[in-house]
């Protein structure tokens, strides 16, 4: 599948009403391409990336720019091209269902078949109901169903038509962690059979890490960055994208002193201290910012210090505990570092932890893995 | 047999302007509705306030306008005119022409709010599915916002029952061709025949309540 975007928006709050001199509420302009079966538009809600998809869906019709997928142009505002949404060939699924109250499951899948015998209809909708396994639920209402099971019947309406492309919008949000991860293997399994290319938005970096063949971060209305889903989690190229995938630990005063022999890694001025971090191409006095995330820094047992080898006696760390919370299989401990009275969060298993015998108010030592940090 | 003439002239007459006038208004009450409730044009508000002005105006002013529209210089009695050679004013059409102005707006206002609150995604759905603007009205918005749509019909079928002010002007009190029960419950009573009012009242009663009862159960349904 080949996505190329390219568009501008403006928001004016309450009816939208372009005012000359008034500054819009929310401004978009967001250009990605992409050539990926499963993309993933992740982002923080506000961001822009359900609009985005309406835009592409032709729900919402952008100021300016292109839309061009799988080689189709279905938008393009200097060619007035604008094909309404019927004309798209795309599967689309909302949020909330968005199922016909009025009509039951059969009568929603088949909806959207056209200029189709009544047999091929009835051979079809048979088809996609055993595709996300709901046979038996063929005659039941949207109000009979569960929120899962909904979302099968959505699924299977927005494939009834045989689409070019599959848009997401949060599809699996609204439901419990079990059923989620359940469907969210399901819809990858089908969008392999199928061989059908996705568009799949989402907030939760869990998800968005699980299924993305290629991920787009949005913040503001804008592109933040693109990757693969291993680039963007563990390469964040910009201070939000970094907060987005879970580096909690993020310090912006940080100053290059030097770079190690063979540019193996670079010395950086942070937490009143020298820190050794991985290699980034900038001069001696530039001001970066690094981070790291809380499951990277490691809780260093006193009692055993003779057990740590020397070449890791870096980027050690006194400090005090001063809050722990339990997250059922580890916990979060906020310390505060001796020398800079920085905050640092640490997250440790919780066998490590009991076996450390720490408790909040005792000192600490802490160590963070050059390996993990991010600079930029 | 002249009693039962008496209560069945205008209780049939009564019957057939309503009916006509709610078919009328529910066709172009829907399509105002649906129009109000899903566009964006300049002078919305104007055509919102126009529509339900009759709602407000006092009877025997709504039937004032109609008079000089409906009169032989009006223009909608004199294209009646041109076209038919006869006069529209003090006949059952002009009747029901009141019905239909007056009941408009409670058509509107119902079905309005019913299209407006039919779920947003469920018609961007159709839309998706490959139906167009017209096929996702008739499929989707108005078989949802069907207890809205059918409220306003029986609102408006009862205002067309119970009109009064505006008919007596443009149609007058003509035994056998204007008299609807409303306005012959009124000469009744004025007329001391206080037996054929009560008559008349009972009828009225019981058949706004039988119509109110069933679509209040089919609403349930």
């Amino acid at each position: 599948m080949t996505i190329e975007v390219d568009i501008e928006k403006e928001f004016y709050g309450r009816k939208n009403r372009k005012k000359k001199g008034k500054t819009p509420s929310f401004s978009m302009n967001c250009s990605f391409d992409a050539d990926s079966d499963f993309m993933v538009l992740f982002g923080r809600s506000g961001s822009g990336k359900t609009t985005a998809l309406r835009c592409i869906a032709g729900l919402e019709t952008p100021d300016a720019g292109a839309i061009k997928i799988n080689g189709t142009l279905y938008f393009d505002s200097r060619k007035k091209v604008n094909l309404p949404p019927q004309k798209r060939k795309i599967g689309y699924m909302f949020q909330e269902n968005a199922l016909f109250p009025h009509m039951n499951v059969r009568q929603n899948i088949e909806f959207g078949l056209k200029g189709l015998s009544s047999m091929e209809k009835t051979e079809r909708v048979n088809e996609m109901m055993s595709l996300v396994g709901i046979e038996e639920l063929e005659f039941a209402y949207p109000y009979e169903l569960s929120g899962g099971q909904k979302q099968k019947v959505a699924l299977a309406r927005a494939l009834a038509p045989d689409p070019g492309i599959l848009l997401l919008d949060e599809p699996f949000s609204a439901l419990d962690t079990v059923v989620r991860v359940k469907l969210r293997k399901e819809l990858r399994t089908i969008q392999k059979r199928l061989g059908i290319p996705v568009i799949f938005i989402t907030h939760d970096p869990i998800e968005a890490f699980t299924i993305a063949d290629r991920m787009v971060v949005f913040d503001g209305g804008r592109v933040q960055q693109i990757g693969s889903p291993e680039d963007v989690f563990y390469h964040p190229k910009t201070r939000y994208v970094a907060e987005l995938v879970g580096f909690s630990n993020l310090f912006d005063d940080a100053v290059v002193e030097g770079h190690g022999q063979g540019n193996d890694c670079t010395f950086l001025w942070s937490l009143g201290t020298e820190i050794i971090a991985p290699f980034i191409e900038r001069m001696a006095g530039d001001r970066v910012s690094w981070g790291i995330r809380p499951e990277n820094i490691e809780l260093v047992d006193r009692r055993n210090m003779q057990s740590i080898r020397q070449e890791d006696r870096k980027n050690l760390f006194d400090g005090t505990i001063m809050n722990v919370v339990n997250k059922g299989t580890s916990r979060i401990i906020s310390l505060i570092l001796k020398d800079s009275e920085d905050f640092l969060k640490v997250e440790v298993a919780n066998h490590v932890f009991n076996s450390l015998k720490i408790e909040t108010g005792d000192e600490c030592m802490v160590r963070l893995r050059a390996a993990d940090m991010i600079v930029f | 047999m002249e009693t039962f003439q008496i209560i069945a002239t205008p209780l049939l007459l009564t019957l057939k302007i309503s009916f006509i006038a709610t078919l009328f208004v529910a066709v172009l009450g829907i399509l105002i509705a649906y129009i109000l409730a899903k566009r964006e044009f300049p002078g919305k508000w104007l055509a919102d306030v126009m529509v339900t002005m009759p709602m407000v105006l006092p009877p025997t002013v709504t039937g004032y306008i109609l008079v000089i529209l409906l009169g032989k210089n009006g223009f909608i009695g004199s294209t009646f005119n041109k076209i038919t050679g006869s006069g529209i004013l003090f006949t059952w059409q002009a009747a029901a022409i009141a019905a239909f102005v007056v009941s408009l707006p409670l058509m509107v206002k119902t079905t309005t709010s019913a299209i407006g609150a039919v779920d947003k995604s469920v018609e961007e759905a159709s839309r998706i599915l490959g139906r167009n603007e017209m096929e996702t009205a008739l499929f989707i918005t108005l078989p949802l916002a069907k207890k809205g749509i059918m409220a306003g019909c029986v609102l408006s079928f009862a205002r067309a029952v119970g009109e009064f002010g505006a008919t007596l002007m443009v149609a007058g009190n003509i035994p056998g061709k204007t008299n609807t029960m409303a306005i012959s419950i009124y000469s009744a009573y004025q007329s001391g025949n206080n037996e054929l009012a009560n008559l008349l009242v009972i009828i009225l009663v019981v058949m706004s309540f039988l119509t109110i009862a069933a679509t209040t159960r089919l609403a349930e349904r």
